[in-house]
């Protein structure tokens, strides 16, 4: 296993998956069409990152626009992180988001809504 | 000689206060630049980042629902397919002085026109408290589901919609039709 880098196109965020630092950062758009298949090496490498470190894990996502698939595989994300934290490890997400649009909040708040793992958001806007 | 008037189709755009129109087979591509196009356009003239975004977010639900619509036909192998099922035509524009307009057609067989018109009419009866409920419901289902992801985007263009979603079904031949959906953001 090892740290995976990806950068970002039009419709998919920079992916960066640090195995030294446990820590999982996503910049950008996410709408591929095929999300299942983006999502699903990023998916593999915390499955493995889990069950082979006791390691404690962090999460940053800046995410601008986040289709409905991409949307399925976060959740995916989010319960093995949910997962893991029920079991015991120490698990941070932290999601960063602009004020300016008022869709950004809901969604990450969608999201924390399923979850009890220390769920933090950050406005990144600087009026 | 080929009867298309581009003058006239041109002025039918304007009349309908459309920005942006694209008719033909759509590609991840095509997609994405398009989007680019309507994002530029909306942040020239709108200051709501929010509303800018639902206007792209349900752009982008309904090409990419056409696209994997199509690819789920192309792997079924439907005999016979005389129609693209991606051979969309979508366009962006101006519903009114405070609404956007994103609307798209595309053929669809028969056969799956019930399901797809009984899940936008049930959802036209829910208000947004229902519509969240319905979209936390459905985000759950697995893929595995023939219509659960382009049922998560119909749910996703409903609530980011300031009016229920509307439809029209036209005959194409008689396994096919024409389904064109209308959203007013």
């Amino acid at each position: 296993m090892q740290s995976y880098e990806k950068a970002p196109t039009v419709s998919t965020p920079w992916v960066k998956l640090d195995l030294e630092r446990g820590r999982i950062d996503l910049v950008g758009d996410s709408y591929p069409v095929n999300s299942f298949e983006f999502y699903q090496p990023i998916v593999q490498w915390l499955n493995e990152f889990l069950t082979q470190s006791r390691q404690a894990v962090h999460v940053e996502l800046e995410l601008t626009y986040v289709n409905t698939g991409s949307i399925k595989s976060m959740l995916e994300l989010f319960d093995l992180l949910e997962e893991a934290y029920q079991a015991g490890r120490a698990v941070t997400v932290l999601w960063k988001y602009d004020s300016r649009n008022k869709r950004a909040l809901e969604s990450a708040e969608e999201f924390s809504e399923d979850v009890s793992f220390p769920f933090t958001t950050q406005d990144t806007f600087i009026p | 000689m080929n009867s298309l008037d581009l003058w006239e189709l041109r002025q039918q755009l304007d009349a309908a206060k459309i920005l942006i129109c694209f008719n033909g087979p759509l590609s991840q591509s095509i997609i994405e630049q398009l989007g680019l196009a309507v994002k530029r356009y909306l942040e020239a003239e709108t200051l709501d980042e929010g509303r800018l975004y639902d206007v792209f977010a349900v752009y982008i639900e309904q090409s990419q629902n056409i696209q994997n619509y199509n690819a789920r036909k192309a792997a079924e192998g439907v005999p016979g397919v005389v129609w693209r099922y991606d051979a969309a035509t979508i366009a962006i524009g101006r519903a009114d002085a405070e609404h956007y307009l994103v609307t798209s057609g595309n053929p669809v067989a028969r056969a799956d026109l019930p399901a797809l018109t009984g899940m936008l009419d049930a959802l036209a009866g829910l208000d947004a408290e229902g519509l969240k409920t319905r979209f936390r419901e459905q985000r759950r289902k697995p893929r595995s589901e023939g219509m659960v992801n382009a049922g998560l985007g119909l749910i996703d263009m409903a609530r980011k919609s300031s009016r229920p979603l509307e439809y029209q079904v036209r005959d194409m031949d008689e396994h096919t039709a024409y389904f064109h959906l209308i959203a007013v953001i």
